[in-house]
């Protein structure tokens, strides 16, 4: 099994970065201020596909999502609710019409993402294990 | 009926109305039924479609409904409310997100919701949980479909409706077909043969015809049963027509028979009530015409000799219920009696049924003959039969009363077979008739006579056992009878031997009485005659002596215990032996020797001579034989007795024996006594004849002491007189005795006969025979009988006697 994986690693490696990329560790974050140390794949959910948008504190929680070329997004959906994006693009979609919640704020670059982050203590992003730094905090880690 | 039974119209009550009530009934009740489980079923399927629908509709919004719930969007969820409200089945939606309500929508109203109205839907609301679009075992809302029932209804409204039209009009139609079925196929045949019964005669042929259609169905068996009831019925009508046409037949014929019966013919009821008679019974009856129609006859009224016998007869029919056969007497107006014999029969319970005859002949025949049967009809006696029936009763009279006894006495009249020989039976008959005429002169009134048989009375002395005054009338009876009988004019004398026996003293019941008198009278015969014997013992004893010796005598005949003895003839004019006489002897085996005297006579009265007879004549020809081989030329006579004339010693086997020994006939003579010639004279004159056509000679034997008639002489093939000893031997010293025997020969000499004088003992008597001319002589001077063995020793002796000088 390790074998397994380390040969497609390796193969998917030598294919593009971004896979590469995509295949890397995604961890959730935040603002190393925010005071939260923790937070539950249901409250990562809940604030990502726009149910519940508070931290356990009580304090707004805004969500952030990487670029859809990163990779990481669609790693991080995957992860969390074992969705593509064609279908969390369907869901967010549907609920448009009505206006009464919105999809996460959408970064532009993985380093746009870093830099909200860093301004907003609310904030909840996800990136690569290696990105993280002082700055930030991880809440959520998927790998076991 | 009053309307006219060809026409007449379906009657209310017949079975094409009952069938159509009965199909409509039934057709009305099926279709309610079936229409009751059809609105059951639609609906049953109209909710289950509806759910089933409803849940379709559910499944298209659900990811949309997950998504409205997951982020609690009133907005997305009111806008799926109002998408299903689109489906007109639907009354109303209610979603909420576990907490509060994210839309509650009716149908028709854009305000708030009735609740009553979803109430009133019923229980069968859809309500479903709504899960996490991203977690599937969350449950984060639920909603509630709520059916318009309205709507429901009138589903099942429409399908029952159709249901309803369709199988009303199926059971209409059906109904329909089968009224029309039955009105044709049933109801108009059954309704024809009806109205053709009605007016059908089947006694004039007529019978039903078979509805078109119908040979071969129920109708038409029906038909066909009909018609063949109706033939039987005719043919039973006619059988009984012909019945009653024999039964009055019959009734006239019998009615022919019974009035012209000679039986009388009647019924009698239980009561005796007479309820029909013929007129043979109103004859015998003597029953007037009047008594006829008045109608009221009782059996008690007839002239029974003895009613109370008659009711008897009738009650005991009626208990045993069998018929009875009966003798009655009835009692004429005129005094006569006749005798009726009655048959009755029981018929049924209470009546019986008889038929008389009048039987008065017969009885008086009967009573004849039963007369006749105990009497003889010569004298008007009492025959044995009547004898003995007295004599029964006088013992049993005697027994019972102790009384004195009584004698009886047989009466036997001397030698009166020779009688009747001479003057023939009617005149016999005639001396009968007198003897009991004499009889009855002598005894008392009370006394019983009877004839036994030819010439043997019978005499029964009451209350007399006294023998002197037995002797007294023993007396005056030979007396009696002892007087000249007169026959044609001539006088006959005749004697009586009678033999008597006493009550109780020899005796105590009939026949041995009988036969102590009768030993009794053959001891008086035996005697010679005309003399009375009283019973003694003795008399039984050697009566039963006698009896010893029959027995003996046909084992003696068995085992040939006799010899012949030989007594010398000779002639006495040649001086030479010209023969013997052959006597029997008997040699007992414990007795010794027996006369002939002492056995034949009870070899005759057994009928045991016919066997010694033979015996003798076989030995009489061996001894000649043995003479002819010893070349003597002697002659040999024997004796034969009367009981052996014809049958006993028929010529045929005398001459048979001849021819077998080979012996010359003239040297063979037969001896034979006159009583031989009396006895029956034609049947003795045949053997005679066939005797001496054999060429043998014949002598009489005895000759002089009996009836000695000289006209036999002539007439019988005769060659030898042999003179009885008794007159030989009465010579010497009585003259007429000597004239006599002088007679005799004399007249054999003239008549050609040879003349043998028996008893020779002396020589005196030789002179004077051999002077008188007689031939040849036999008898103690010569010799006595002598074994055949001894027989050359006696020819010594007589050539010694005849050599010597007389």
């Amino acid at each position: 099994m390790n074998l397994a994986s380390t040969f497609i690693v390796a193969t998917l490696i030598s294919a593009t970065n971004a896979v590469d990329v995509a295949r890397a560790d995604v961890v959730v974050v935040m603002n190393a201020q925010s005071g939260v140390e923790r937070l539950s794949a249901d409250d990562v959910t809940n604030i990502f596909l726009g149910r519940y948008r508070r931290l356990p504190s009580g304090a707004n929680a805004i969500a952030i999502d990487q670029p859809t070329e990163s990779g990481l997004k669609a790693e991080f959906y995957r992860q969390l609710v074992n969705k593509d994006l064609a279908e969390i693009n369907s869901y967010w979609a549907r609920l448009y019409f009505s206006g009464k919640t919105s999809p996460p704020n959408q970064a532009a670059t993985q380093s746009e993402v870093l830099n909200l982050l860093a301004r907003t203590p609310g904030g909840v992003a996800y990136m690569e294990r290696k990105q993280v730094d002082a700055r930030f905090k991880i809440v959520l880690d998927f790998s076991p | 009926m009053p309307t006219d039974p060809k026409k007449r119209p379906l009657v209310r009550d017949g079975i094409l109305v009952r069938s159509i009530i009965a199909t409509v009934l039934v057709f009305f009740l099926v279709g309610v039924a079936t229409v009751t489980f059809t609105a059951y079923a639609t609906r049953e399927r109209a909710l289950q479609e509806s759910d089933r629908r409803l849940a379709q509709l559910l499944d298209t919004v659900e990811s949309t409904l997950r998504i409205a719930c997951f982020v609690r969007d009133d907005g997305l969820a009111k806008e799926v409310a109002r998408g299903l409200l689109s489906n007109t089945e639907l009354l109303r939606v209610t979603i909420d997100d576990g907490y509060e309500s994210l839309a509650d929508m009716q149908r028709g109203e854009s305000g708030a919701p009735d609740d009553t109205a979803s109430a009133a839907a019923g229980h069968n609301v859809i309500e479903r949980d709504i899960l996490s679009p991203f977690m599937a075992d969350q449950v984060i809302g639920h909603i509630r479909l709520t059916p318009d029932p309205a709507v429901i209804a009138q589903r099942i409204h429409d399908d029952v409706k159709l249901a309803a039209i369709q199988l009303g009009w199926q059971l209409a139609l059906i109904a329909g077909t089968v009224v029309i079925a039955l009105l044709f196929v049933v109801v108009r045949p059954i309704s024809d043969m009806s109205n053709h019964l009605h007016g059908m005669d089947p006694t004039a042929g007529d019978r039903l015809p078979i509805p078109s259609g119908h040979a071969n169905s129920e109708i038409g068996r029906l038909a066909n049963d009909v018609n063949v009831l109706a033939s039987r019925l005719v043919r039973a009508l006619e059988d009984e027509h012909a019945l009653r046409i024999r039964r009055e037949v019959d009734e006239k014929k019998y009615r022919a028979i019974f009035d012209k019966a000679e039986s009388g013919i009647f019924i009698v009821a239980r009561n005796g009530l007479l309820s029909e008679w013929n007129p043979a019974f109103a004859r015998m009856m003597e029953i007037s015409s009047a008594e006829t129609y008045r109608g009221t006859l009782f059996m008690g009224e007839l002239p029974w000799e003895a009613p109370a016998e008659i009711a008897e007869l009738l009650d005991n029919i009626l208990a045993d219920r069998c018929a009875a056969n009966h003798d009655v007497l009835i009692k004429r107006r005129d005094d006569s009696r006749r005798w009726l014999n009655i048959t009755l029969s029981p018929v049924g319970d209470n009546l019986l049924q008889g038929v008389v005859h009048d039987v008065s002949v017969l009885k008086a025949a009967e009573a004849q003959a039963l007369l006749q049967a105990v009497t003889d009809p010569v004298t008007g006696l009492d025959n044995r039969t009547g004898l003995e029936s007295h004599l029964q009763s006088h013992i049993k009279d005697q027994l019972l009363n102790d009384q004195k006894g009584f004698t009886l006495l047989i009466v036997n009249l001397d030698k009166f077979r020779q009688v009747i020989e001479g003057i023939g039976v009617p005149a016999g008959d005639e001396i009968l008739r007198v003897v009991a005429s004499r009889l009855s002169a002598v005894v008392k009134s009370d006394d019983t006579l009877a004839r036994l048989n030819a010439d043997v009375f019978c005499v029964i002395l009451r209350s007399l056992r006294d023998s002197v005054t037995i002797e007294n009338i023993v007396g005056r009876i030979m007396q009696s009878l002892h007087q000249p009988y007169i026959v044609d004019g001539s006088p006959i004398q005749l004697t009586a031997s009678i033999g008597i026996a006493i009550f109780p003293n020899d005796g105590t019941d009939a026949p041995t009485l009988l036969r102590h008198s009768e030993l009794a009278v053959d001891k008086a015969k035996g005697a010679g005659g005309n003399s009375s014997v009283f019973f003694a013992p003795t008399l039984a004893e050697s009566a039963e002596q006698r009896r010893h010796m029959e027995n003996d005598l046909r084992l003696a005949i068995r085992d040939k215990h006799f010899a012949l003895f030989l007594q010398p003839i000779v002639d006495i004019q040649n001086n030479r032996l010209s023969g013997a006489e052959a006597l029997i002897r008997w040699r007992h085996p414990s007795i010794g020797l027996i006369s002939p005297e002492k056995f034949i006579p009870i070899a005759e009265k057994s009928g045991l001579i016919i066997d010694i007879g033979r015996w003798v004549l076989e030995s009489a020809c061996q001894q000649l034989l043995a003479w002819q081989r010893t070349g003597h030329d002697y002659s040999l006579s024997f004796n034969v007795s009367g009981m052996q004339i014809p049958k006993g010693l028929p010529p045929e086997s005398v001459a048979e024996a001849i021819g077998r020994y080979g012996i010359a006939p003239h040297r063979l003579a037969l001896e034979i006594t006159e009583g031989i010639l009396l006895s029956d004279v034609d049947e003795a004159l045949a053997w005679l004849y066939g005797i001496h056509a054999l060429g043998l000679n014949v002598s009489l034997d005895d000759f002089g002491t009996g009836y000695s008639s000289l006209s036999y002489l002539k007439r019988f093939p005769v060659q030898t007189l042999k003179i009885d000893q008794s007159f030989v031997q009465g010579m010497e010293n009585d003259g007429n005795e000597r004239s006599l025997v002088q007679a005799i020969i004399a007249i054999a000499r003239s008549l050609g006969l040879n003349v043998v004088a028996e008893g020779v003992e002396t020589a005196d008597h030789l002179r004077l025979l051999r002077a008188m001319g007689c031939h040849y002589a036999q008898g103690y001077y010569f010799s006595h009988p002598l074994p055949a063995e001894e027989f050359a020793i006696a020819e010594e002796r007589i050539a010694a006697l005849l050599d010597a000088p007389a």
